[in-house]
């Protein structure tokens, strides 16, 4: 069952989706580094009113949690905060890119965290996108 | 040790701010700067300029060095002494190159170091004018490690 992103029931299936790739539990086996927020800018067209956040809490190659929260919130609460409007979220994990790449092209920004630690960790970072490429998604538009 | 302000020393040229890539690499660089006492002086001598090209990602920078001081222009800006033209993910490659204890060089037994050498020599990684600027090359490389 496809779930409509970004939303709560989307956030769930996307913990499951990091904790069911064997490929992410190996690349951020050592990431100690706090939770990370994938931030979706406001756009009132397709109903979100405000930035929102997928507030991941991963430690040790795990996801512990997720909460799906107002972009204030998980820039206040996340280590690493990572940001774009709809369109290039959806594009990313409709056309699998590298997030890396989406970061190089301005798509999507790093506005919070520790750059050198997010670099160490970018095998990581990758798997953490593959795994919500993995998720059935229902986009907005 | 005080750190002395290098946000103020790392500067965007008009339109560089909007550039994912000189963010990255501005970001980086000032961010080792604090971390990493002993990278300052690499800093301080770093003179010319240096543009790094994501092919797959089309973006390009340049990061023009005046010792202490560094302005990071979007695209091609100038006559590079030194061009850098790879994939994005060779050039994050790069920051994770590992250094040797003594000099602080690249160490030849590391694994990206080895990764970099084959991307060379196939042609995925190229770098313009490294014979002629092997200093600069070095002082850049031991800037932007994340080692």
């Amino acid at each position: 069952m496809a779930h409509l992103f970004p939303s709560e029931p989307w956030a769930t299936a996307y913990k499951n989706a990091v904790n069911d790739n064997p490929l992410y539990a190996s690349a951020g086996k050592d990431w100690t580094h706090g939770t990370v927020a994938l931030i979706v800018r406001a756009d009132p067209s397709i109903q979100i009113d405000e930035d929102m956040g997928i507030l991941l809490d991963v430690h040790a190659g795990v996801c512990r949690g997720v909460r799906y929260i107002t972009g204030v919130a998980a820039r206040s609460e996340a280590a690493f905060a990572v940001e774009g409007p709809y369109d290039n979220w959806k594009k990313l994990l409709i056309e699998n890119q590298d997030p890396i790449k989406a970061l190089m092209q301005g798509k999507l920004k790093l506005t919070k965290g520790h750059l050198p630690t997010m670099i160490r960790y970018v095998e990581s970072s990758k798997q953490l996108l593959a795994s919500a490429q993995s998720v059935p998604t229902e986009y907005r538009r | 040790m005080n750190s002395p302000d290098y946000a103020s020393r790392i500067v965007f040229a008009p339109d560089a701010e909007q550039n994912g890539l000189a963010n990255m690499v501005a970001g980086l660089i000032l961010q080792n700067l604090h971390d990493r006492p002993d990278k300052r002086a690499d800093f301080a001598r770093l003179r010319g300029r240096i543009s790094i090209v994501a092919e797959d990602a089309g973006v390009a920078i340049t990061l023009e060095f005046s010792g202490d001081m560094l302005t990071v222009h979007a695209g091609i800006a100038g006559i590079p002494d030194v061009t850098v033209r790879a994939q994005s993910d060779d050039i994050v490659q790069m920051s994770l190159l590992e250094l040797t204890r003594r000099f602080a060089l690249p160490d030849p037994r590391g694994a990206t170091l080895r990764e970099i050498a084959k991307k060379s020599r196939t042609g995925q990684v190229r770098v313009f004018g490294a014979l002629l600027h092997v200093p600069m090359l070095l002082r850049l490389t031991r800037l932007m490690s994340v080692h």
